[in-house]
């Protein structure tokens, strides 16, 4: 009988629960902490009813492969370039122009009309002079395997899109003519993973520059800064040999939305150069069009000449990485 | 009467399909597309090579190595302490003993994710002991915890949670007359312990150590939190092979982990059915704590068991006190040096923070009922028929113990990532309900193994008095069997209640934007760089704990205190 009560009372606490949850536009993102919470509320304030799923880049990834016949979100923002290529290859978005893309340099843009990139970020090699001379500093990624800077720097998990995007950087300078990457290039991940910290999580790497010899960071610009910020030392970035790898960010509408003219509102809210400014204003990243960066603070703008790209070719890159990642995570690291 | 008794046959009827529909569809279903996963890849028969990718891989190597020896070296190490505290809760005469209990029960409600995360939250580097031990100590590394110790360490204080609740019953089973007969005969102390305790008790024992090695294989919580670099088991590797989108080789190393648990549960059962003895009416003598006559000996154990208890008390009360201080201040002092409520106030003030304790409590919560209920109605059955069919039923029963949950989670995105006839063509990845619906399966096997031991372990003359009397079948489960059994229901209720709470890779694989759960709140937070995150997360820890505690409080007073003794594991 108590059993029956208890039952029907859950029964009916769901079905009122329910209703209230279904309205609100899903958004898988990414972006985690305080972003994700200044999203939310900037797009509350903005009329936007929006619900926000962030975990790290691969996981998301994952999922929305996962759920592709049942898609539960709507809005696809802020994966990075060779992510959004896949997902566009599996036929998950649908095509939609943003109101702001005209203005976007054409290589942000999406021949079929589906992806448009909105900010852009540096992965860059940094290093702390507090702790490590500038004379002594590293000027290329190929140079982290001398035994000088054994235990110094800081590898990340490799289900995160940065740790992904820097390990492909540094791949790619080895492919040879068949387009595979050289035993040579093998020899030197391991050499770099031999000499590296390796950590799982945030906690762990801000632990390793903290209390441990870490002094060199691999990271996004705009990770590296709030590393900085919450080591309270000062940083210096790299300008290397051969470049930086440069990744932008994307958004893009799920072809399965049920939710579309919600959607279209908020990608053309999200992506416009007010909403941008503000956002390099309040987190330093670098947006891609030209009106947002100009409305950008000083240090933005001169964040976006920072370092020399790196030339990459993301969407050729993007079928092979899930071959690369298994060989490191098997037998490498 | 009649009318009454057709009904129901009805229900029964009506029952024994639902579960029938339910094992199909969510048991048999979800493994056989695991399986289909492992063995194919692209649409042909891989598994040769993907046998040879893993054999070649490094990692996966020392992934098998570094769980088979540290499986049997936790069996070993948490056996030695888990019978240490039942001597020192049930046998010896001990000062503080209500203390030592409550200490030793901790692991009942910090488990999982959670207790991973307060030992690395207190030993790890950023730790309160690690600071205290550096400050007295500097040649010691800030790392010092982490690695095979750190996983073992955890292991084997935080897996002693089956001897607190099953061993300790078993030793109040003694019959101390049999003690006072030896003594009376002249036997030592030890030859008491050794010749008339031990082989009472044996079974429990030999049970209970099995449920270790069980826990121990598929660990994943405390390696991935402890284990650092160098250190990783079996099961952090099936969730990397998965994320490469290898499920082919993520779902064979699962089954690998699968086949050895298997043995182990087939040991079980046939040291269950060496040890069965009924219960339920024996008027024994209740066991009577022993003095320790040498005072050295005293002292030791006296110092050995304070010291445990500090080990069980000092994270948990590290973290209770943190969730009061200012984000601030943690991983930045070793005690707090102010105290604040606003932590609280900013999670239980029905926010967005609040949210993922309600889905943990309200798809556990739900979860344990459906469990029960299946359970309550299948068992009897499977107990009392035995053929091919119930055989087959039990089978299914276990399959989530012995298939490692991150297969598990595999074969029902597998199985449901398209519409599916055997739910009306839904599909159900993605959608509310597949997280809770895992949560029922994966409480099925305690619930069955220890909900079936009661069923076993009643005296059969309650039913026979009860018939003899005339009472109907449904009446006599009603009110004979089910008081019996009752007991033994709601403490494995709260117990995986508890579990529920703390559950990370299920709940990491199929939650979903509207039911994000609790674990994946912690980890979020624990990984965070945030502070503010870091803090709310040691809310969800402490409040989880709280939670944990009441159940389990008011489990154990509804079923240890009770006579008769119906946990006959």
């Amino acid at each position: 009988m108590r059993l029956s009560t208890l039952v029907a009372s859950a029964a009916i606490a769901l079905a009122t629960a329910f209703p209230a949850l279904a309205d609100a536009l899903t958004i898988y993102s990414p972006q985690g902490g305080e972003r994700a919470a200044w999203i939310a509320e900037q797009a509350k304030a903005a009329g936007h009813d929006i619900k926000l799923l962030n975990a790290g880049g691969g996981e998301l990834f994952d999922r929305l492969l996962a759920e592709k016949n049942n898609p539960q979100a709507d809005v696809v923002l802020g994966m990075v370039d060779t992510s959004m290529a896949l997902l566009k290859k599996e036929g998950l978005f649908q095509a939609y122009t943003p109101t702001w893309a005209k203005d976007l340099p054409t290589q942000f843009q999406d021949m079929d009309g589906m992806v448009y990139k909105f900010w852009q970020t540096p992965i860059v090699l940094a290093y702390y002079p507090d702790k490590l001379p500038v004379a002594e500093a590293p000027k290329s990624w190929l140079d982290l395997t001398k035994d000088q800077y054994a235990g110094k720097y800081v590898i990340g998990a490799s289900a995160w899109q940065t740790t992904r995007m820097y390990l492909a950087g540094i791949l790619v300078r080895f492919l040879d003519t068949s387009g595979e990457v050289s035993d040579e290039g093998w020899d030197f991940l391991s050499k770099l993973y031999a000499g590296a910290v390796v950590v799982n999580d945030a906690d762990s790497q801000i632990e390793a520059f903290k209390s441990g010899r870490a002094s060199i960071d691999l990271n996004w610009l705009g990770g590296t800064f709030k590393l900085a910020k919450d080591l309270g030392a000062k940083v210096k970035v790299v300008e290397t040999d051969g470049g930086t790898p440069v990744i932008s960010e994307g958004v893009a509408i799920m072809a399965g939305t049920d939710q579309l003219e919600q959607a279209k509102a908020f990608v053309d809210w999200f992506g416009s150069a007010d909403v941008m400014a503000v956002y390099a204003e309040k987190f330093g990243q670098v947006p891609l069009l030209p009106e947002a960066l100009a409305k950008s603070p000083v240090a933005v703008q001169e964040n976006a000449k920072l370092v020399k790209p790196q030339p990459i070719d993301w969407d050729a890159i993007a079928p092979k990485l899930d071959g690369w990642l298994q060989k490191i995570e098997l037998e490498i690291r | 009467m009649s009318r009454t008794i057709g009904l129901e046959r009805l229900l029964y009827w009506f029952g024994l399909i639902a579960i029938g529909w339910a094992v199909l569809t969510f048991l048999l279903a979800p493994m056989a597309a695991a399986l289909h996963a492992a063995l194919f890849r692209h649409g042909g028969l891989a598994i040769l090579d993907a046998i040879a990718e893993l054999a070649r891989s490094r990692r996966v190597r020392a992934a098998l190595w570094n769980t088979a020896w540290l499986t049997a070296v936790t069996t070993a190490t948490v056996t030695i302490v888990g019978m240490f505290q039942v001597a020192v809760l049930e046998y010896f005469r001990v000062k503080g003993r209500g203390f030592l209990k409550i200490a030793y029960s901790t692991p009942l409600v910090f488990g999982g994710v959670v207790a991973a995360a307060g030992y690395n939250f207190t030993y790890g580097p950023g730790g309160a002991i690690t600071a205290a031990l550096t400050a007295l100590f500097p040649s010691i590394p800030r790392d010092w915890f982490i690695g095979w110790f750190g996983v073992l360490f955890a292991h084997t204080f935080l897996m002693t949670s089956f001897h607190f609740l099953f061993l300790r019953a078993a030793m109040r089973r003694v019959d101390y007359s049999t003690i006072e007969a030896a003594r009376g005969m002249g036997a030592s102390e030890m030859m008491i312990l050794s010749r008339v305790v031990l082989p009472v008790i044996m079974p429990t024992v030999l049970a209970v150590t099995l449920l270790t090695l069980n826990m121990a294989v598929g660990s994943f919580a405390a390696p991935q939190v402890l284990g650092g670099r160098d250190f990783h088991m079996l099961s952090q590797m099936v969730l990397t092979l998965n994320s490469l989108r290898r499920p082919d080789m993520a779902a064979l190393l699962a089954l690998l982990m699968g086949v050895v648990l298997m043995g182990l549960l087939l040991l079980s059962q046939y040291f269950e059915g060496k040890g069965a003895y009924t219960s339920g009416a024996k008027a024994t003598t209740r066991i009577q704590l022993r003095p320790i006559r040498n005072p050295l000996m005293r002292s030791v154990v006296h110092a050995l068991a304070y010291l445990m208890a500090a080990i069980y008390l000092v994270p948990v009360a590290l973290i209770v006190l943190f969730s009061f201080a200012p984000a601030s201040s943690i991983g930045m002092e070793i005690l707090p040096s102010t105290l604040t409520l606003a932590n609280y106030a900013l999670v239980l003030g029905g926010g967005t923070a609040f949210v993922a304790f309600f889905n943990s409590i309200f798809m556990s919560a739900g979860a344990v009922v459906v469990g029960l209920a299946v359970t309550l109605f299948a068992v009897p059955i499977m107990v009392r028929k035995r053929n091919w069919l119930t055989r087959a039923l039990d089978a299914s029963f276990f399959l989530p113990w012995i298939i490692p949950t991150i297969l598990l989670a595999v074969g029902l995105i597998a199985a449901f990532d398209a519409p599916n006839p055997l739910v009306g063509n839904a599909v159900l990845l993605g959608s509310y309900w597949l997280l809770p619906i895992g949560y029922v399966i994966l409480s099925l096997p305690l619930m069955v193994r220890f909900i079936r031991s009661a069923f076993i372990g009643i005296d059969p003359v309650f039913e026979e008095a009860a018939r003899a009397m005339g009472a109907s079948g449904p009446y006599r489960f009603r009110r004979v069997v089910l008081p019996l059994v009752a007991p033994t229901a709601i403490l494995v209720a709260g117990m995986k209640f508890n579990n529920l709470m703390a559950e990370y890779p299920l709940s990491a694989f199929l939650y979903n934007v509207n039911n994000r759960p609790l674990p994946i709140a912690i980890v979020d937070g624990a990984v965070s760089a945030d502070a503010d995150q870091a803090a709310i997360s040691l809310i969800y820890v402490t409040l989880i704990m709280a939670f944990s505690l009441a159940i389990i409080l008011i489990a154990e007073r509804l079923s240890l205190g009770r006579t008769p003794e119906t946990s006959n594991l």
